[in-house]
């Protein structure tokens, strides 16, 4: 690779780690405005604002660099007491991190895309506050290592510095951090050119100068090697006091009071004294999200073209062919499972970010609100985090605005001033649930069945589920608010919510109890890539039922369906469980065979049978989209191809129990486990194994 | 950046432009080798550089050690940019580490 481009790989690297921490910034930010007097969050955003000013500079953002380093400034003092911690300064901190988000983006022309007189408004205010006239240069006077280095007794420093072999190729330059520490005071430089090898041996991108220095500061050895914060485990690094370097007894007493506070910060963050140090580079790796996606394409492909040669060694009854095919699917199982983890994602960052927007809309719309978040480690395929941002964003929009009631009204109410905005997450079957509630004033049903008739998107006399009515929030247009404003109710953002959720394959739920709140869960698939599913048939056709949700299989025969008088359902050891014929429902005009099966699967709504003709076996399925023409069919959440070439369709085991319920078209309405009917059948495990039990068809 | 090698019978000048780091190093080194392969005095012009990082220095110091090493004739030529020997001052080199020819 060459330098240029890896000067550009490190200033790629530099953008996703800045991202990062912006990230945890905002958090800390956010924690800090509750908190005010918590030291380790001053600590925090300083060094973060630090770390991004110091890697800006180096990799080449000099704007940010400056830019950042005014806040960094002002975060110093508060740290040494100079300044107090107010909301102005953390709205204004707030927004200089959108300024500074938007530096890290680059526009179309390479050009910024950060608004300069945004920018400058911010710095004369954080200047204002810091006490920091615009004609003092940044990083001069005004800078946190001059304030550092003018408290205290005046000491020098010998400083050895030798970068490693891999220093410069990290994209440091050891010249700058000289640079650096020249601010803290009064340095003397020596190059030491020892090292230097004969030119032909020299490699050209390694730095063999040391360098052997004098610093005479009052900065403290920790404000010194912060310095060299980014490279110390790159370098050969010594910071000892020069030998008969003075110390005034007082000023001692102040140095080591300082510290002490250095210490205590170090401690309440765990004895980290680095927040952002990079990840050990045995242990993690950053890879672009691109070259994963290609990964677990090229994984897919793998999985489609195993399952022909499974299919090819079946046919040719070959022991040894069959052997190599059973190998190959076990590595391709494996390889699979780790790219699919490889994936999956914490929705904490997620979640995290929200509360920026929780803070800033309860500051607009002159409410108290606090966002709770509950099951932040839940994991999801990253495709299916990226995509959920807008319908969550849409949804707290809304709460805020319509849902939570002015602070008079809520005391009115008798509820807590402060209302509660709660994202929840967690795990069921082959979907996560996305919760997002609110304590406010709930949804007026009537109100939004009468906008709906009004809007002419349902008839005046139509009997509607609490369900149906809530759905109608998420038709286009809909919006029962009585005023636009600049956060909600032009009936655009559910509209968005349902459009994004449904592309994802998922579906919304929604409840809500007048004058006490609203809870809106997104059922979405874990990933949209591959799935362990079960494959079964239905005369010539195959479908594929996601593994996660089968329980068993069992029989049905047609004396089991006669016993039951026509009604569609089973007696599973005593309990009742309705079923469902996937030949009726897909209108399959192929002949019932004399004995089905019913595979048993579990789903929110209760435990419900798919009748098909054969169980074939488990599988391991690549989802393919079956695009625009198929995105009405909710019933099916995409299509694989088999290993004889032909297509399977995957079933949504929950809308499609949902489906049958709401068309009574299998006559049985909603769940009914629970009667005891007497009768024998027998079970098939997943693998299509049978299995024996007393289990009854009714 | 921009670095030129020039050899005529008895001189081989290289010149250094504009910013001269480690993304310009393995071109610099490549032009070093091959002038003092030539046996010939070898002139470096830093007239036009703006800037120059730790491995071109250390390229020339150690191409400056061998020629002399080698009895070959290697120095600077024309004047160093203001810029150039203020960072390298500020950088712990007393002198710039190659030695001027004399003018």
């Amino acid at each position: 690779m060459s330098m240029a481009s890896n000067a550009d790989q490190f200033k790629q690297s530099f953008r996703e780690e800045a991202r990062e921490i912006l990230v945890d910034l905002e958090a800390a930010l956010l924690e800090l405005n509750e908190n005010a007097g918590d030291r380790e969050l001053v600590g925090r955003v300083f060094r973060g604002l630090h770390t991004i000013k110091g890697s800006g500079a180096m990799f080449g953002f000099e704007d940010l660099a400056t830019f950042t380093h005014n806040l960094e400034t002002a975060f110093d003092d508060v740290r040494n007491g100079r300044l107090e911690i107010n909301s102005e300064l953390i709205d204004l901190t707030l927004a200089a991190l959108d300024q500074i988000k938007a530096m890290l983006e680059e526009g179309g022309g390479g050009a910024a895309l950060a608004d300069p007189a945004a920018c400058a408004e911010i710095l004369t205010k954080v200047r204002r506050l810091t006490g920091v006239t615009a004609s003092e240069p940044a990083g001069e006077k005004a800078s946190p290592k001059t304030a550092a280095a003018t408290a205290g007794p005046v000491r020098e420093w010998s400083i050895h510095f030798a970068p490693g072999p891999d220093l410069m190729l990290n994209g440091t330059n050891p010249l700058l951090l000289l640079r650096e520490l020249r601010q803290l005071g009064g340095l003397s430089v020596k190059a030491s050119m020892a090292a230097v090898p004969p030119l032909a041996e020299l490699d050209p991108e390694r730095c063999y100068v040391a360098w052997e220095m004098v610093l005479a500061t009052a900065a403290s050895r920790d404000a010194i090697r912060d310095v060299f914060i980014f490279v110390e485990d790159h370098c050969e690094l010594s910071i000892e006091l020069a030998a008969g370097s003075e110390v005034d007894p007082a000023a001692n007493a102040a140095a080591a009071d300082a510290t002490a506070r250095a210490l205590d910060e170090q401690r309440a963050q765990g004895g980290g004294r680095r927040t952002y140090d990079k990840p050990d580079n045995a242990t993690s790796l950053r890879v672009p999200a691109a070259k994963l996606d290609q990964f677990v394409d090229l994984v897919g492909e793998l999985v489609t073209v195993q399952a022909r040669l499974s299919e090819l060694a079946a046919r040719r009854d070959d022991p040894e062919i069959a052997e190599v095919s059973e190998e190959i699917e076990r590595l391709t199982s494996s390889l699979r499972e780790n790219s699919m983890n490889i994936r999956m994602l914490p929705i904490r960052a997620t979640f995290e970010k929200f509360r920026r927007l929780v803070h800033d809309l309860a500051r607009d719309l002159g409410k108290d609100v606090e966002l709770t978040i509950e099951g932040a480690d839940t994991e999801l395929d990253k495709t299916v985090i990226d995509q959920l941002s807008d319908p969550l964003m849409h949804l707290i929009r809304n709460s805020m605005d319509h849902g939570i009631e002015p602070r008079d009204r809520r005391a009115a109410r008798g509820k807590r001033p402060t209302a509660t905005i709660h994202l929840s997450a967690r795990h069921s079957g082959a979907s996560v649930l996305i919760g997002v509630s609110d304590d406010g004033a709930g949804i007026d049903a009537e109100a939004v069945r009468s906008r709906a008739v009004e809007k002419g998107l349902v008839a005046g006399d139509a009997q509607l589920t609490e369900s149906e009515t809530f759905a109608l929030l998420f038709e286009p247009g809909f919006s029962t608010a009585k005023q636009v404003t600049d956060v909600s109710g032009r009936g655009v953002g559910m509209d968005v919510v349902r459009q994004r959720v449904d592309s994802l394959r998922g579906t919304i739920d929604v409840a809500s109890v007048p004058g006490t709140g609203t809870s809106v869960t997104l059922r979405l698939p874990l990933t949209l890539a591959i799935i362990d599913g079960l494959l079964v048939s239905v005369g010539d056709a195959c479908f594929v039922l996601p593994l996660a949700n089968t329980l068993e299989c069992i029989e049905l025969t047609r004396a089991d369906v006669e016993r039951a008088n026509g009604k569609h359902v089973a007696n599973v050891r005593g309990v009742i469980v309705p079923y469902i014929r996937l030949r009726e429902h897909f209108n399959i005009r192929t002949p019932r065979p004399e004995i089905e099966q019913i595979m048993l699967v579990e789903t929110e709504g209760g435990r419900y049978g798919f009748v098909v003709d054969r169980v074939l076996g488990d599988c391991q399925t690549v989802i393919k989209n079956l695009g625009r023409f198929y995105r009405h069919v909710q019933v099916v959440s995409g299509a694989t191809i088999l290993g004889n070439g032909t297509v399977a369709l995957i079933l949504d085991p929950e809308r499609l129990a949902a489906d049958a319920v709401r068309l009574g078209r299998q006559g049985f309405h909603g769940h009914t486990a629970g009667h005891p009917v007497v009768g024998g059948a027998s079970r098939m495990g997943h693998g299509g194994k049978r299995e024996s039990s007393q289990t009854n068809a009714a | 950046m921009a670095i030129t090698l020039a050899e005529s019978e008895a001189l081989s000048a290289i010149g250094l432009e504009e910013t001269v780091d480690i993304s310009s190093a393995a071109e610099l080194k490549a032009l070093l080798v091959k002038a003092l392969g030539a046996g010939q005095e070898v002139r470096v012009s830093l007239e036009g550089a703006a800037y120059l990082d730790v491995t071109a220095i250390q390229l020339l110091w150690a191409a400056e050690r061998e020629a002399r090493s080698a009895g070959v004739g290697f120095a600077l030529e024309g004047p160093i940019p203001e810029r150039v020997s203020a960072a390298l001052l500020d950088a712990g080199f007393d002198r710039f580490p190659v030695p001027e020819c004399a003018r």
